[in-house]
């Protein structure tokens, strides 16, 4: 028991690296039951509870340095208990800047795993044994002389191990020691944080007993010098942890789930004890040493992730904290809410969002760990390792450190970086504000529903695969797939206006002849159609590949790139297109293809519409070039111009309704889609900005019905579902949310008929 | 560029912002929200690079580049994509800030009240 309080003393309140390496008690106890102290997290701090052994991925760059490894071991190399004991001390103060609150945070800091000294165990195994075998009473009704430093180290063990002394704590006589007011006060806030593991089974009357008579003993003043709630509002952090653990846990379960699980097995048995014998029975004394050893690795690869992982760090840290701040809400609302869970998760790196999308962390370092741990004990005979390590030991230190040291660069490019992202403003300033009370209830609730909508949303969709830019996507299922002629089918349902069939049939066209130019095209106009951009983009630039000259593609492209608002893009692909044109070739001077000014290009193609004013093309390259430049006006003349020409171009009526749109016109534009939809019904882009005009109007419940429309059409057009989502809560069709979650078309259908 | 000095992308959905606060809808929308945000808007890789700075005033009406004279109610800085993404709903403004891709400042209900819904949409060519 006390072993394991001792430990949960050590993890919780070790500073990263120096009590880890300098308090062979500590270190040790920290290693070998680290993860025990979960259990004793339930009781006292639930919400921190998972002391994951996470590679250490202490995030706060000044602990970067202050554990870049190995850094500590410079000056202490083979150094005595005295020294030790003073470190213990040290680490005792340093930890504690104060409050609760800090423990919570440093706790929910995944422990920094101890690189202890192999060579320094062998000198301290035999003071951790006597502490650790029920040498209680043997060694600490002792030595109360001595320096200050010993004096007060064996103070603490003893108080630490009281609980073993079925007696208690007994106040001791001891000399003066002559500690400052801030050891003192960490002494006193350290003693009360431990005193709750280490009495975990007593009451708090018990507890306050015990801590004011180690404190007078120490002649530290108690009383005034509490500060913070130590129990009241944390009763709710317990509730919402367990919560979580029933609610959230995951499918397979955490390795160091087993771990908490046997250990509150044994202490139900009634025997916390047996835990540890148990362990030691297990791995063998010598299972410690091999730890060490993995640790070391753990942080080397620890040191890796901090270089290439930066965002998901980040975002862990900006979770963390935002997660400290929210548990000191006490609304039990909040508490039990998602958002809270969720924020938690992400914090402790078991929930990663990746891409806009939430996924279980598969391989959770502690895993990781965990596992080589095993193994570790599984492999290694007793006698091999404890020769082996211990000698070659300080060689592998070296090596250690000197790789540690080629990756303090990473090290230090990762503070540099993080400390731009200015995590903590926002964090403090939520933290402010919930004090303040700025918060209404409804806002902390509206704040944590959004979240658990999008929380049930992203659980519910299936992750999709990650489409990037400029690579086609192909359907997973595609009936079309081994058909003789799917491009003349293609063609077919294109022009019915079976815009998602036709998708698919081109599909197994490209898929069965990679370059036909012809097939791409014509797969990336239905995209485009069916309001796919990026789908459209990526067929379009297969098309181009194949045929570098096809007008129609280069415009296509244009036009795709201007949706997707990448101006540069548009432009070059807009200049191609005049450069390819048989009539307008001479006009584009061949030295001018790289770097194009918008004027230089509108001129251009303006004497190409004063050469041919009956071309419609160029009135619509021209359109499209001005919607670039934002010149809606002269957009609208050019389209209007060229459907003059050409009045039963229905794409030319949608790209004049959208213009008409972007520079709110919204009235006009209806007009004009509509035009679009009279020539071609299944115009799912028409569809999809009709919805627009009318929800940029404030029509929302109109604009429901032709997002919905669109959508039936093509249920994988990702912008209006969206849309969709927004229009509803502006139509106060909150009702009608979770259909548009799950994604539900008949039922919206059903409910907004067109 | 003849529309404006900005090759930002967001720089079109602003000025589409813009002339959006002068119909009705856009006005009710001032009435409603009644606050100032200051978007720092980032171009390319970094946040905090090369940023241009816009303020969307919901309480007169306005979207100006520029920083805001006095104390918006919250301001925000983003990469362009991101900003992007999430004023035209693809993006959750909290997981934005989850991920690290959005950092806020000032007021936080004010900073609740910027979503997507408060932009109008883009319509496609």
């Amino acid at each position: 028991m006390a072993m394991r309080d001792l430990v949960t003393g050590g993890a919780a309140c070790a500073v990263p690296g120096s009590s880890s390496s300098s308090n062979p008690f500590g270190a040790l106890a920290n290693a070998i039951l680290g993860s025990t102290m979960k259990a004793q997290d339930l009781k006292g701090l639930p919400e921190s509870g998972v002391t994951v052994p996470t590679a250490s991925l202490d995030l706060r760059p000044e602990a970067q340095f202050a554990t870049i490894p190995g850094s500590e071991y410079e000056n202490q190399l083979y150094q005595h208990a005295d020294s030790q004991s003073s470190e213990f001390l040290r680490g005792f103060r340093s930890a504690s800047h104060g409050s609760f609150e800090d423990a919570w945070g440093e706790v929910h800091r995944p422990p920094i795993l101890p690189r202890a000294g192999v060579r320094e165990i062998e000198g301290q195994f035999s003071e951790f044994e006597q502490i650790y075998d029920g040498g209680v009473n043997s060694n600490i009704h002792q030595i109360w002389d001595g320096p200050p430093q010993r004096v007060l180290s064996s103070y603490l063990h003893y108080f630490v191990n009281s609980d073993r002394d079925r007696t208690g704590f007994r106040p001791t006589a001891l000399p003066a020691l002559g500690l400052s007011e801030s050891d003192k006060r960490c002494i006193r806030d350290r003693s009360c944080i431990m005193a709750r593991h280490i009495f975990a089974d007593k009451n708090e009357q018990y507890i306050n007993e015990q801590v004011s008579s180690f404190l007078h003993c120490l002649d530290i003043d108690n009383n005034h010098l509490i500060r913070g709630p130590m129990q009241g509002p944390y009763a709710e952090l317990e509730e919402y942890w367990n919560n979580s653990q029933t609610v959230l846990r995951p499918t397979a379960p955490h390795p160091a789930d087993s771990w908490i699980s046997e250990f509150s097995q044994q202490r139900a048995n009634g025997d916390p004890e047996a835990w540890a014998h148990s362990f030691e029975k297990q791995h063998g004394a010598n299972g410690w040493v091999s730890e060490f050893g993995q640790e070391q690795a753990q942080l080397l690869s620890a040191g890796q992730l901090g270089g290439s992982n930066l965002s998901s760090i980040a975002a862990m840290e900006q979770t963390r904290m935002l997660a400290h701040t929210l548990a000191q809400n006490n609304d039990p609302k909040f508490q039990n809410s998602k958002f809270l869970q969720f924020v938690s998760k992400m914090s402790r790196g078991e929930l990663i969002v990746d891409d806009n999308q939430i996924k279980p962390a598969t391989e959770t370092i502690s895993g990781d760990w965990a596992n080589e741990f095993h193994m570790q004990y599984d492999k290694k005979p007793l006698e091999e390792h404890f020769s082996g390590e211990l000698f070659h030991g300080a060689n592998t230190w070296v090596d250690e450190f000197s790789k540690q040291h080629q990756q303090e660069e990473v090290d230090d490019q990762w503070v540099t970086e993080f400390s731009k992202l200015h995590v903590q403003d926002w964090a403090e300033e939520f933290g402010q504000q919930v004090a303040e009370g700025t918060f209404g209830e409804s806002t902390t609730d509206r704040w944590a529903d959004a979240y658990d909508d999008y929380l049930d949303e992203q659980l519910a969709a299936k992750p999709k695969s990650s489409a990037s830019r400029g690579v086609y996507v192909f359907s997973d299922m595609n009936p079309y797939v081994g058909h003789a002629n799917p491009l003349k089918v293609g063609q077919e349902l294109f022009r019915k206006g079976l815009l998602s069939e036709a998708v698919l049939a081109l599909e197994a066209e490209v898929l069965k002849n990679p370059d036909n130019a012809e097939g791409w095209r014509l797969l990336g106009i239905t995209h485009a159609e069916n309001d796919d951009d990026q789908q459209a983009i990526a067929s379009m630039m297969r098309a181009q590949e194949v045929d570098p000259t096809n007008l129609e593609v280069l415009l296509a492209l244009g036009v795709s790139y201007t949706n997707e608002l990448e101006q540069a893009e548009a432009l070059r692909y807009l200049y191609k297109w005049l450069q390819n044109h048989p009539k307008y070739k001479p006009l584009a001077s061949p030295e001018q293809s790289t770097s194009l000014f918008h004027a230089d290009i509108a001129r251009l193609f303006n004497e190409a519409a004063q050469m041919s004013p009956e071309d419609a093309d160029v009135h619509i390259v021209l359109g499209v070039m001005y919607n670039v430049s934002r010149e809606y006006d002269k957009a609208i003349q050019s389209f209007e111009t060229a459907l003059k020409l050409k009045p039963h171009d229905y794409s030319l009526w949608n790209k004049l309704g959208a213009t008409q749109a972007n520079s709110v016109h919204s009235e006009d534009a209806i007009l004009a889609y509509q035009q679009a939809l009279d020539l071609k019904p299944n115009y799912v882009r028409a569809w999809a900005n009709m919805g627009i005009s009318y929800a940029n109007q404030g029509l929302y419940q109109e604009s429901v019905r032709y997002y919905v429309r669109a959508l039936a059409m093509n249920p994988k057009a990702d912008n209006a579902w969206q849309y969709l989502k927004i229009s509803l809560r502006f139509a106060s069709r909150t009702d009608m949310l979770e259909a548009c979650d799950s994604r539900n078309l008949d039922l919206l259908q059903k409910e907004f008929p067109l | 560029m003849a529309g404006s000095g900005s090759s930002l992308k967001s720089a079109a959905l602003l000025e589409q912002m813009k002339s959006h606060l002068t119909t009705d809808a856009g006005k009710e929308l001032v009435k409603k929200t009644g606050l100032v945000y200051q978007l720092n808007i980032a171009p390319k890789q970094k946040m905090g690079v090369d940023e241009e700075i816009y303020v969307v005033d919901l309480k007169e009406g306005k979207v100006t580049q520029g920083a805001y004279k006095g104390k918006p109610d919250a301001s925000f800085s983003f990469k362009d994509d991101d900003f992007l993404a999430i004023a035209t709903g693809k993006m959750n403004p909290q997981i934005a800030f989850i991920r690290g891709a959005m950092k806020i400042k000032g007021s936080l209900s004010a900073a609740q009240k910027f979503t997507p819904d408060i932009f109008p949409k883009p319509s496609k060519l």
